[in-house]
């Protein structure tokens, strides 16, 4: 399709020829360009969703005559299976990828293919290109259940794998995830040098402490806080902490209501979360917020560019690698009444068996072992280690934690710390129209950068979620 | 008066022309054919039944494929982020047409007329054709970044730090700094097109010009354009096309941000369709653009095409 955009012939044509040459080359590419416009807007689509046939071909060398029994049985017999899972934060993908090669290494006759890629784009945005091209991997990390499930491309975690965890969220009354972690609190991820510096003795008790505590920061030199907004999923982070404060903490329904039209974002507590979310912004943020990436928030922070980063305990290795010598701190921040909300409750999400693997004896009883090791004892302890995760399983893992995966840690188990979910976390009756997280996050930006008026804002994000939530039912 | 005889033997000369070429024509239409097939295969089939999917309300990924009418055109129709990008594209487009051809004229003169180290120029303004739009978008990206980017960093170097600009993240920059990076990419590659048009133009043209007195402004601005405007016409469609489906490049540096500030209707199409599970919707608008550049495309080359000259 390229070549056809780009027809190389033009200019070889030399002398008379040349001008009705190209006049008529240009009519002619006219409408293939145009054409070719279409497809490479849509590419990749147009096999009506039926990607069953590249799906089975991707792990066909594994197929088996049905009943021939599980790999596990048979271990001469080889098994190949492929794994996808979201490759953004460099901690989980190294662990991933070394718990796979120590499975493979322990078990020679099953391979395993990770096509995980690291993209530009987010991880539904590559799953669903993968599922396009019938690529779709038979494990993969799940992070939008309810809408692969509906779709079917996913099957419910075998019976036998439920009892090593703690919690399985439902959906629809079916369990389809094995979560790799439970959801961890995100916080404020301070240099203590920065701190120090500014006259900040004690960690803010209320918001409104934490404001002085930006001015302090801002009177000492420093910009307060970075934040990786050309990330959109980042954005998350900050305009969820306002949102669980005001909103979620106090009414986990709020999804359900605000389809049901029983609440709006112009209501009062919206408005003061995205209100305290402007303020903030406009105030004590790095001024390259817009163009800075997630994965280069540690280095600013680490060069002293900035005091503080809000995120979760998945930065702590990222910043201990770029700089082991930079001392930091971190802790949950309160709302204006000193109570503290963080992300903590369970949501469906983890490792999912596809429906074209599950068909496969062999394959599903090859994917099942893997999840077993993956969350052996030993194993996930090293993981769990690496990505500073909180562990899901039933059983007692024991792993080496930093002073601040130990704050991490003391906020899941304080029960005076209220626990919640992202706007886009709820599922069942909570669930917000899958398209509209990403449109409300650069709304927040546009917010920010052209200094627009909140209510007004707040107007079109109603405007919006009913038109989706119209376009959901149709 | 006519001559019976020699009318005759005319006659009988041209039907023989004719059937011969008749005969040619249907052979001509075999050669055709395997491209013809491909291309169907390819592109026709594709595109139709995509058309069926403007109709429905399909997410990308169920099974369930629902009939809707015209429901995802109204929305075009009355959706502001449609509209915005929109906007922005034609604004993208209109700026990259003016540029890459003056940048390009410029340049072909420029390599036409030095004397020294001609194909070295000619190598360094079409090495930037030769890299894919994503990778052209990281080298921007590590250029204009705010905190790490090099012109930020030389800004600081010769103490103008004070207007580093948030190239990519400033709504009022982002648009101009993709509209910049973009010629630096393309326009060698219509360097090209116009060298190989200036290279056609007999000497004695401009030598008669020079002979009636016309300075070095007048024999560009009378006889090199005008007789340009045959490439002129192939490098802006090829402009224009090239403009309306600008991608990686938004892909890759600024993500269709700050915001909504630098979406255009491509990057739009492929989020709506891909991330916000809308694909009926997103085939919609890819078969609204296909028509705009349909219709701007026809326009195009007729007005151009009065413009060119025959030699």
């Amino acid at each position: 399709m390229l070549r056809a955009a780009r027809p190389d012939n033009i200019y070889t044509n030399r002398g008379d020829e040349y001008t009705m040459v190209s006049t008529k080359t240009a009519k002619l590419v006219t409408l293939p360009l145009a054409l070719a416009l279409v497809l490479s807007a849509c590419g990749g689509n147009n096999d009506g969703g039926s990607n069953g046939a590249g799906a089975s071909a991707s792990g066909g060398e594994a197929s088996q005559p049905a009943g021939s029994g599980g790999a596990s049985s048979s271990p001469a017999k080889e098994v190949s299976f492929t794994i996808g899972y979201a490759t953004g934060d460099p901690a989980t993908k190294q662990a991933i990828a070394d718990s796979i090669k120590a499975f493979t290494e322990a078990n020679p006759t099953i391979k395993i293919k990770d096509i995980s890629e690291g993209t530009t784009s987010s991880y539904l945005d590559w799953l669903k290109t993968k599922d396009a091209v019938g690529e779709f991997p038979d494990l993969v990390e799940m992070r939008d259940t309810e809408v692969f499930a509906e779709a079917g491309k996913i099957v419910e975690l075998p019976s036998e794998l439920r009892d090593l965890f703690k919690t399985l969220p439902a959906v629809d009354g079916k369990i389809y995830n094995a979560p790799l972690t439970l959801n961890a609190p995100q916080g404020i991820i301070y240099s203590k040098k920065a701190y120090e510096e500014a006259g900040i003795t004690e960690l803010p008790k209320t918001y409104d402490e934490f404001l002085a505590a930006q001015e302090k920061l801002k009177a000492s030199g420093i910009t307060p806080i970075v934040v990786g907004g050309k990330d959109i999923f980042h954005m998350g982070f900050w305009l969820n902490k306002f949102l669980i404060d005001e909103v979620y903490a106090s009414d986990p329904d709020w999804n359900s209501k605000r389809t049901a039209k029983q609440v709006s974002f112009t209501d009062a507590n919206v408005v003061q979360a995205m209100t305290d979310y402007k303020e903030l912004f406009s105030k004590y943020v790095d001024k390259g917020w817009l163009s800075t990436a997630d994965n280069q928030t540690a280095s600013i922070l680490v060069a002293g560019k900035a005091a503080q980063l809000f995120s979760g305990p998945w930065m702590f290795t990222q910043i201990q690698q770029a700089d082991p010598s930079f001392e930091f701190g971190f802790y949950a921040l309160p709302d204006r009444e000193g109570k503290r909300s963080v992300i903590g409750l369970p949501s469906p999400a983890g490792w999912s068996l596809s429906s074209e693997a599950a068909k496969n004896a062999d394959k599903a009883a090859a994917i099942e072992s893997f999840i077993r090791f993956f969350f052996s004892k030993d194993q996930y302890a090293k993981y769990l280690t690496t990505v500073n995760g909180i562990p899901s399983t039933k059983e007692e893992i024991s792993y080496q934690t930093t002073e601040q995966m130990q704050t991490v840690l003391e906020l899941m188990n304080d029960e005076t710390v209220a626990k919640s979910l992202a706007i886009n976390n709820w599922w069942g009756e909570n669930q917000i129209p899958p398209q509209f997280r990403n449109w409300y996050y650069k709304l927040m930006q546009e917010l920010v950068v052209k200094d627009g008026d909140v209510a007004e804002y707040m107007k079109k994000a109603d405007e919006e979620y009913d038109t989706e939530v119209a376009a959901n039912q149709q | 008066m006519a001559m019976p005889y020699v009318s005759e033997e005319k006659k009988a000369l041209s039907a023989s022309v004719a059937k011969r070429r008749r005969k040619w024509q249907s052979y001509a239409l075999l050669f055709i054919l395997p491209s013809f097939i491909l291309y169907a295969l390819f592109v026709i089939v594709p595109t139709a039944s995509s058309a069926y999917l403007s109709f429905t309300s399909w997410d990308g990924v169920s099974s369930d494929i629902r009939y809707i009418g015209f429901a995802n055109f109204e929305e075009i129709w009355h959706s502001e982020r449609v509209h915005n990008a929109l906007k922005n594209t034609l604004l993208i487009t209109a700026a990259l047409v003016v540029l890459e051809n003056v940048v390009a004229i410029a340049l072909a003169m420029l390599v036409d007329n030095v004397r020294w180290l001609r194909n070295l120029f000619r190598t360094v303004f079409y090495f930037p054709v030769l890299l894919s739009g994503i990778v052209m978008g990281f080298i921007w990206n590590i250029i204009l970044n705010y905190n790490f980017g090099v012109l930020n960093q030389l800004l600081a170097k010769i103490g103008l730090e004070s207007i580093a600009i948030d190239w990519l993240g400033d709504p009022n920059y982002a648009m101009i700094s993709i509209i910049l990076s973009t010629v630096w990419k393309s326009a060698g590659y219509y360097m090209v097109i116009y060298l190989a048009g200036l290279q056609s133009i007999p000497a004695d043209l401009s030598e008669a010009a020079a002979i009636d007195g016309a300075n070095r402004w007048q024999q560009f601005r009378h006889v090199t354009l005008p007789l340009l405007a045959g490439a002129m016409t192939v490098c802006s469609v090829l402009s224009m096309i090239g403009s309306l489906k600008i991608f990686d490049q938004i892909a890759v540096m600024t993500d269709g941000g700050p915001g909504f500030a630098t979406e255009t209707l491509t990057y739009i199409i492929y989020k709506v369709g891909f991330s916000e599970m809308r694909q009926g919707f997103g085939t919609a608008m890819a078969l609204v653009l296909f028509l705009l550049i349909l219709i701007i495309t026809v326009i195009q080359v007729k007005v151009l095409r009065k413009r060119e000259v025959q030699l």
